[in-house]
C-alpha cells in the first residue's frame, strides 16, 4: 500500500485530507508539528510527503529543506500543501526542493487525488479502480 | 480594564491568560490569514521573551464569556510595538480590531510613551486600512527573505573571518546600525539565545561584521554592518563563510529594509523573497531609534 505522510496542524484539514486519501486506498501517517514530521519521514519512509508550509514549531520550508538535504529522505517526493498565494507558493517550492504544490482548501476531491497521483513515482500511480 | 467605543467589547490584560491559552487563541485568529504563521506555546513564549512583549499591557478582547481576539504590545524604554493582532474569523467586522488598537494606543499613553511602531503584511488591506485610520503612517517596505539549505554555499571569498563569541557579537549589535524595525533592534539580539557572529576583513582593507542566532534547524535574526568598503562585497564575504560553516541550516531573515545596501549580496547568495511587510509608525520617533 502506498504510504503518505501528512504534516499538517489544522485539525479540520487533517481530518478531511486523511479521509479522502484513505478512501482512495492510501495509507496515511500524520504529524502535527515540523520536528515530529521530520522524525516520521525518517522512520516511516513514506512514498510521498504532503507538507503544510505553516507549522507551529518550524515552518514547512525548513522541513522541506531539511528533508531534501538528508540522504535518508532526499529521494522522497515532498509536495507543499498550502493556502499561500500561488506566486509565493511556487517560489518556495522551487527554492526548497519540493516536487510541486497543492493549494488548500480542497475544492474537488478527484482533482486532489489526480494531483497526488501525479507526484508519485510512476510505478505507484493512483488507480481509482483499485 | 479598558472600555472601548463599543461597550459590549471588553478588553482584559493578556496576562490573565496562560501562554497555552494565548497560543490557541492566536492560532484561531490566523487560520485564514494571508500567510499562516501558527505557533506552539514554546514558540510564542520565545517570541514574548525575545521581543519584550509585555503581557500586562497586551490585550484580549472578550464579549461576555466569548473570546474575540487579541493584540500584543512590545515595550522598550521610549517606544512600543503592536504585534500578533488577530480577531476570530467568525467575529470580524464588528469593531474588535479597532477596539484592540485603541486599547493598545491607550496602554502606550499610560506608559507615558509617545511613539508606537508595527508591521503589516503587504496586501493585507483590511489591517492596513485600520492602521491608517488609527493614525499610523507608512515608513517603508520590509522583506522577509529565506535561503534554502538545498543550495550549495556561495563561492568562497578570500577574507580573514574571525568568529565572535556572544559578548563580542552583542557589543557590535549595540553600535549604530541606523533605524531598525522592532524585530531587528539590538534589544532583540540581546534577548535571543545562541547568538554569535563573524568579523570579516578583506585583502583590500574593507571590513564588516555579521551577528546571527543559530537555532536547531535555522539561522535567523541577522544584524550586520559594513564598517569600511562596499556593502555587497563585505556581505558576500560574511555570507560565504557563514553558509560554509552551516550548510544544513535553513536561513530566515525578517524585515530587511528594502533600501538595505547589502541586499545584492543576499540575492547573489541565494536568498529569495517570501513576502513583504509595510512598516508603519505612530507619533514622532524618539532619538534613541534614530541614532
Amino acid at each position: 500500500m502506498i504510504k503518505i505522510l501528512l504534516i499538517e496542524d489544522v485539525v479540520d484539514n487533517i481530518e478531511l485530507t486523511r479521509k479522502i486519501l484513505v478512501s482512495a486506498g492510501y495509507e496515511v501517517v500524520h504529524a502535527s508539528e515540523a520536528e515530529a514530521g521530520m522524525e516520521q519521514a525518517v522512520s516511516e519512509q513514506p512514498d510521498l510527503i504532503l507538507l503544510d508550509l505553516g507549522l507551529p514549531d518550524y515552518d514547512g520550508q525548513t522541513v522541506a529543506g531539511w528533508l531534501s538535504a538528508d540522504p535518508r529522505t532526499a529521494a522522497i517526493p515532498v509536495v507543499a500543501y498550502t493556502a499561500w498565494p500561488e506566486a509565493t507558493a511556487r517560489q518556495m517550492v522551487t527554492s526548497y526542493g519540493c516536487v510541486g504544490y497543492i493549494p488548500k482548501p480542497i475544492l474537488k476531491v478527484n482533482d486532489f487525488l489526480t494531483q497526488i497521483a501525479s507526484f508519485l513515482p510512476s510505478q505507484q500511480e493512483y488507480d481509482p479502480s483499485r | 480594564m479598558t472600555l472601548p467605543a463599543d461597550p459590549r467589547i471588553q478588553l482584559v490584560p493578556a496576562s490573565r491568560f496562560t501562554v497555552e491559552q494565548l497560543t490557541t487563541l492566536y492560532n484561531q485568529t490566523r487560520v485564514d490569514y494571508l500567510v499562516p504563521m501558527p505557533m506552539n506555546a514554546a514558540r510564542l513564549a520565545e517570541y514574548i521573551r525575545t521581543y519584550d512583549v509585555d503581557l500586562d499591557h497586551s490585550l484580549v478582547a472578550c464579549q461576555g464569556d466569548e473570546v474575540l481576539g487579541l493584540a500584543m504590545l512590545g515595550v522598550r524604554r521610549d517606544r512600543t510595538w503592536i504585534t500578533r493582532l488577530g480577531v476570530l474569523p467568525s467575529t470580524r467586522r464588528h469593531g474588535t480590531g479597532q477596539a484592540l488598537m485603541e486599547g493598545l494606543l491607550e496602554q502606550t499613553a499610560r506608559l507615558n510613551i509617545k511613539f508606537c511602531m508595527l508591521e503589516v503584511i503587504k496586501d493585507n488591506t483590511p489591517a492596513h486600512t485600520l492602521f491608517r485610520k488609527m493614525g499610523f503612517r507608512e515608513i517603508g517596505e520590509l522583506l522577509v527573505l529565506r535561503r534554502s539549505p538545498t543550495l550549495p554555499p556561495p563561492d568562497p571569498v578570500i577574507a580573514d573571518a574571525q568568529p565572535l563569541d556572544p559578548v563580542e557579537a552583542l557589543d557590535l549589535v549595540g553600535r549604530n546600525r541606523g533605524t531598525q524595525p522592532w524585530t531587528n533592534q539590538s534589544e532583540t539580539l540581546n534577548n535571543a539565545r545562541d547568538v554569535s557572529g563573524l568579523n570579516v576583513m578583506l585583502p583590500d582593507g574593507s571590513h564588516g561584521w555579521l551577528v546571527y542566532q543559530r537555532q536547531k534547524f535555522t539561522l535567523t535574526r541577522f544584524a550586520y554592518k559594513t564598517d569600511v568598503g562596499d556593502p555587497p562585497t563585505v556581505a558576500m564575504a560574511f555570507l560565504s563563510h557563514l553558509h560554509y560553516m552551516y550548510p544544513r541550516l535553513d536561513t530566515q531573515l525578517e524585515n530587511i529594509q528594502i533600501n538595505d545596501p547589502h541586499l545584492p549580496a543576499l540575492y547573489k547568495a541565494g536568498y529569495v523573497e517570501a513576502f513583504r511587510r509595510i512598516e508603519m509608525w505612530f507619533g514622532d520617533p524618539p532619538k534613541s531609534l534614530l541614532s
